[in-house]
């Protein structure tokens, strides 16, 4: 009885594992040997045979070890990474698993049926690696160039690591793509996500500029991440009609855009942090009629007047003459008129 | 992921044996091409071409000011995703080798185009096109004739002088839509010539037409009552930028340097728009300048070096070279001489030659100096150096008058700021992390040259009044310091509970030059040219009224937030922020505060499906006081009778609430079927209340009481209102592995109310702003949108 068992298993052991080698030898050499293998029905040693065959790389070199668990069943599906610049293997300096994971002794070695102890770097949400720790992982590589201002930067110190941005196994990383990159930042950025619902705003929520527009998210040498040195350079990348320099200049206009502009969203349209005159007489009190209180007589009401409001107070206010805020290039130009 | 148990027992063996047999006899010989697909699938990109239909209900400007939407009509869904090359090929020889096209919003005026080729780790090559049309404003109207992005605007023949009791009719106004549009075509290649060196270039071309609304007011001239006739008009938008980018990689096995230029070259096809006043129909036509066309070079030189495994050194450089140098755009009107020379014996160039220099250094020393503590330090430099050279310009103000006549210097500003940062991050155990930061930042101003001299009183000539001397500054606030002390603290309480917690204080004092003249300073009370200047006022501006962004300032912020993540299903996050600012003016911006609260939930109910939702609650607030710029004891038509040093103050509140709600179910069906929804809500509410501070006599009640319908010079505004609500659904079905169907519904409502456009009505006209019949975007929209995506 247990040799007719014995035999029995064997056979049905063998008989489970011909799919597996099937696939397996499928994936490695792009051969269907399947055929050849259950006609020629060979010695019932093929058992570990087809372990290790099965064992064979998947998509990064060295990866068998890793694969021969962690498969196209795993969630998330961390086969993806072939589809990714790290998965061209080709290129020399594309990495392995170990290379970001660590060589992961205990992780491997582990037998039984409990919990595998976790590899030396986990990259997950709650791991247990300190964000210094995954970061290094990706900057023995990912050095210099965009990342050069990383170290000291807003994000470094407050341990923002690298996947908690990017999603490295992905074939869409939802940080690197347009439509979808500002879902990321908002994760942390909430005030800037409520703003961008306002009236008025840059194109994100139509998915035609993503916060990368603006910012460097590895760090900068600007204020506030920007990409460009100054807020001004990084505003006229693309509003150059506004760099100048004039002839007439205005001062806050050449020193920093965003001391009258919300850049990030306003219920005041052109994206103003206020609405003229009262934008206006923040700073400028002596001048004409930028000193005279205007209150309702701004909203231009239209019943009972009896008197027609001010051009200094309807509408654009101030700007329905001074309508060169940015600077003016005519000679004519002082009072920003013309 | 697969566990290995290799201790089963023989009852586990016998229903392996006997699930074993099973597959053996039972299962197809193809078990394993499924595998093998799985995998393959992972592997291989997907490649999709989208093609559909999408019907908007209501034609709306601000509905589709930005996604190409803007009309009641069906546009055409198009998108395309294809990739191939050698790289990646699932299971042969891979190489390196990647290609992709790809194509979104098609369609509609919101369209991208592209597409790369590279071979990872040597060279890439990519190319792109992207449009965006800026719908602004489709309620406009106007009685001028000119094209949209053209540049001459003139009345049609016959049309009445209007004023405030000869209204202009619908009958004589048009309805032009106007948007601005933008298109970018972009290249951009690499190369990496070794393992030290790549090269990057980038080459991008903007390209904008249409136009944007301005206002435009006009000169008086002969014939006509006054100037300061406002008009608003379709203003060009004919621009072209030029960007390159080139830039060299260099990596060492301690150091890296990249070294770049930056050159951007703006063109205006314009030099000047030509309008006609409606205050006097049958004078001239009038010229407003445009935006100039400039150049700008930079040159940029940054890198890192580790000093030691624990210390490392990063560092910048740029310098740029901005310069504009295009033909003035003279409007004879508004020049005091017109003809050349034109400012009455000074010749100040016929174009600006101006010339910025812009310099930039950083260095950051960041030192880890035991596992525990992170120390860094870092300088940055930035000036804008204005070489451009100052004249006299002799003009009129609008209205013509005499006494407003300005003969002053263009002020080419230069402003110079320094930061210094001290910072030091201490993690006290594993769960505990302190940082402290102190920051310095120098901020000077100053003009390299100033006109000295300068006609002087203007009232009438009398030319060679010192109001310029030598050596009188061209800014007010030449000098301030700013010193910001900062703090935070994070607490992992535990797995499921973090904490943060944070707290700044900055203290900016600022040195001014009451004496300073400003620009613009023929307004006020030195107009009459008096030498020495008078006392009194800080140039344009009276003493003890300064700027906000440059006043002396202390700045107070707390912040904090904790997230609980309950379970792996469920997580719940809050935050927290307020600011406080006290100005030292004694006018101006007094005070400021603001504050926020965020909440977040997500619930990952199932490994298919997830729902979140947030709350942001927001309110900013603005406090003001300003002198009434003169004190007039006897009121009329246009002013309130002013005590001497009457003040008013000025209120500005704004709130703003929005919510998210979403939901996301995968896999039904049979898992063909995903569903996404989103629900947004947005308002927000902007107010200004404005109070005088003076009692006056009561001798003209109309002049003196917040409810006057005439003048109405204090009182609460109406608030402006914007909702915004928007549903949006989202199905979509796998036919089959190379097909899947798309069904899509937007819902969009938006209710806005904003005092804004009162004054633009023809029903009512202040009788020198041309009325525009613009309208608060208000609309009820609905899209419905089906596609078919083919999968390959």
């Amino acid at each position: 009885m247990k040799l007719f068992s014995k035999v029995l298993i064997s056979c049905a052991l063998l008989g489970s594992l011909a799919p597996v080698a099937l696939a397996a030898d499928n994936r490695n050499a792009g051969k269907d040997i399947g055929h050849v293998f259950l006609a020629s029905a060979e010695p019932a040693a093929k058992p570990v045979e087809v372990l290790k065959a099965a064992a064979k790389d998947i998509v990064l070199k060295g990866d068998a070890k890793c694969t021969v668990c962690h498969d196209e069943s795993d969630s998330p599906k961390v086969l993806s990474i072939s589809q990714t610049r790290h998965g061209v293997t080709a290129d020399g300096r594309t990495p392995t698993c170990t290379s970001c994971h660590g060589e992961s002794i205990a992780h491997l070695g582990h037998k039984g049926s409990s919990k595998p102890p976790k590899p030396d770097h986990v990259f997950g949400k709650n791991s247990g690696t300190s964000a210094a720790e995954r970061n290094g992982a990706c900057l023995s590589c990912h050095k210099g160039d965009k990342r050069t201002h990383w170290e000291g930067s807003q994000h470094q110190r407050n341990d923002v690591s690298c996947t908690s941005c990017h999603t490295i196994h992905s074939a869409h990383d939802k940080v690197r793509e347009r439509a979808t990159q500002d879902e990321v930042c908002f994760t942390c950025h909430k005030e800037q996500r409520a703003e961008t619902h306002k009236i008025s705003t840059h194109p994100v929520n139509a998915d035609k500029l993503a916060c990368s527009g603006c910012h460097n998210l590895h760090g900068s040498a600007g204020p506030k991440l920007l990409k460009k040195n100054t807020v001004n350079e990084t505003c006229w990348t693309c509003h150059a009609d506004k760099r100048g320099p004039f002839l007439f200049e205005h001062q806050p206009a050449t020193e920093d855009c965003t001391i009258c502009h919300a850049q990030h969203g306003s219920n005041i349209r052109p994206m103003l942090r206020t609405r003229p005159p009262f934008m206006c007489q923040e700073c400028h009190d002596g001048s004409h009629a930028s000193g005279t209180p205007v209150g309702l007589n701004a909203a231009g009401r239209q019943g009972g007047m009896t008197v027609a409001p001010s051009r200094n107070n309807v509408g654009g206010s101030c700007l329905n003459c001074h309508n060169m805020v940015h600077g003016s290039n005519s000679p004519a130009g002082g009072f920003l008129q013309r | 992921m697969k566990t290995n148990n290799e201790n089963m027992n023989v009852s586990l063996l016998a229903v392996a044996v006997q699930g074993a047999l099973l597959a053996m006899f039972a299962m197809p010989v193809y078990a394993a091409d499924a595998a093998d697909d799985e995998v393959a699938a992972l592997k291989r990109p997907v490649n999709s071409i989208e093609v559909g239909v999408s019907n908007v209900s209501q034609s709306s400007a601000k509905f589709g000011e930005y996604n190409g939407l803007n009309k009641a009509a069906a546009n055409v869904i198009g998108n395309f995703s294809v990739k191939g090359g050698d790289a990646y090929n699932p299971f042969g020889e891979s190489g390196t080798l990647r290609w992709g096209m790809y194509g979104s919003d098609l369609g509609t005026t919101s369209r991208a185009l592209g597409g790369s080729v590279g071979s990872q780790g040597k060279w890439d090559l990519s190319i792109g096109y992207d449009e965006l049309q800026h719908n602004i404003a489709d309620t406009y109207q106007t009685p001028y004739v000119g094209a949209m992005g053209g540049n001459t605007f003139l009345l049609p023949v016959g049309l009445p002088r209007l004023n405030n009791t000869n209204l202009i009719t619908p009958a004589q106004l048009q309805t032009v839509a106007i948007s601005s549009t933008r298109k970018n075509t972009n290249v951009g290649a690499g190369i990496i010539l070794n393992d030290a060196w790549s090269v990057k270039f980038d080459y991008n071309q903007l390209v904008q037409s249409g136009a944007k609304l301005m206002s435009f007011g006009s000169m008086k001239v002969a014939g006509g009552s006054a100037g300061e006739y406002v008009s608003i008009l379709a203003n060009p938008t004919n621009y072209k930028t030029d960007s390159i980018n080139l830039a060299l990689n260099w990596l060492g096995d301690n150091a890296y340097a990249t070294g770049s230029y930056y050159g951007s070259f703006f063109r205006d096809a314009n030099t000047g728009v030509k309008f006609q006043t409606f205050d006097a129909i049958a004078n001239g036509i009038q010229t407003q300048s445009t935006m100039p066309s400039n150049d700008f070079h930079q040159l940029n030189l940054s890198g890192g070096y580790t000093l030691t495994p624990t210390t490392k050194l990063t560092g910048g450089l740029s310098y740029a070279k901005n310069t504009q140098n295009s033909a003035y755009a003279y409007d004879v009107y508004s020049m005091v001489n017109p003809v050349a020379p034109f400012t009455n014996g000074v010749s100040p160039q016929a174009s600006l030659n101006g010339d910025v220099r812009t310099t930039h250094a950083d260095v950051k020393l960041v030192d880890q100096t035991t596992k525990a503590l992170t120390l860094s330090a870092s300088v940055k430099f930035d000036e804008r150096n204005n070489k451009t050279a100052s004249n006299f310009y002799y003009m009129n103000a609008l209205d013509g008058a005499t006494n407003h006549q300005g003969n002053f210097a263009n002020a080419p500003v230069s402003n110079s700021k320094t930061q210094f940062e001290l910072a030091g991050d201490y993690r006290i155990d594993k769960d505990q992390l302190l940082n402290l930061t102190y920051n310095r930042e120098d901020v000077k101003r100053w003009c390299n040259q100033y006109a000295i001299g300068g006609l002087g009183v203007v009232a009438g000539g009398a030319p060679g009044s010192n109001l310029y001397p030598a050596g009188a500054n061209c800014v007010v606030a030449v000098a301030s310091k700013d010193d910001k002390l900062s703090t935070a603290y994070k607490l992992k309480l535990s797995d499921a509970v973090k904490l943060n917690v944070g707290y700044a204080y900055s203290q900016r004092s600022t040195t001014s030059d009451a004496n300073a003249i400003t620009p613009r300073l023929s307004l006020n009370g030195n107009l009459t040219g008096a030498v020495p200047l008078i006392q009194g006022v800080n140039a344009g501006d009276f003493r003890g009224f300064y700027p906000f962004f440059n006043a002396s300032r202390k700045q107070q912020m707390l912040k904090g937030g904790v997230n609980w993540q309950a379970n792996e299903k469920f997580s719940l996050g809050m935050g927290a922020k307020f600011t406080d600012d006290k100005y030292d003016s004694l006018y101006g911006v007094k005070a400021g505060n603001s504050w926020s609260v965020n909440l977040d939930a997500d619930y990952n109910y199932s490994e298919n499906g997830s729902f979140s939702a947030y709350l942001t609650q927001e309110h900013k607030q603005r406090d003001m006081t300003d002198l009434q710029t003169v004190a007039a004891i006897t009121a009329n038509a246009t002013r309130l009778p002013v005590p001497a040093n009457g003040t008013w103050s000025d209120r500005q509140k704004d709130d703003d609430t929005t919510i998210g709600l979403a939901l996301k179910q995968n896999g039904l069906m049979d898992s063909k079927l995903d569903l996404t929804g989103d629900l947004s809500y947005s308002m927000g509410r902007t107010g200004y209340t404005t109070v005088l501070n003076y009692v006056g006599t009561t001798a003209t009640p109309n002049f003196w009481t917040c409810n006057s319908p005439t003048l109405a010079s204090c009182g609460s505004l109406p608030t402006i209102k914007n909702d915004v609500i928007q549903l949006k659904l989202t199905g979509k079905y796998k036919v089959s592995k190379s097909a899947e169907v798309t069904v899509g519904y937007l819902f969009q409502q938006m209710r806005s109310t904003d005092y804004y456009y009162n004054g633009l009505q023809s029903t009512f006209t202040p009788n020198q702003v041309m009325p525009t019949n613009q309208q608060s975007p208000n609309y009820t929209i609905n899209v419905v949108t089906a596609s078919y995506s083919y999968l390959f």
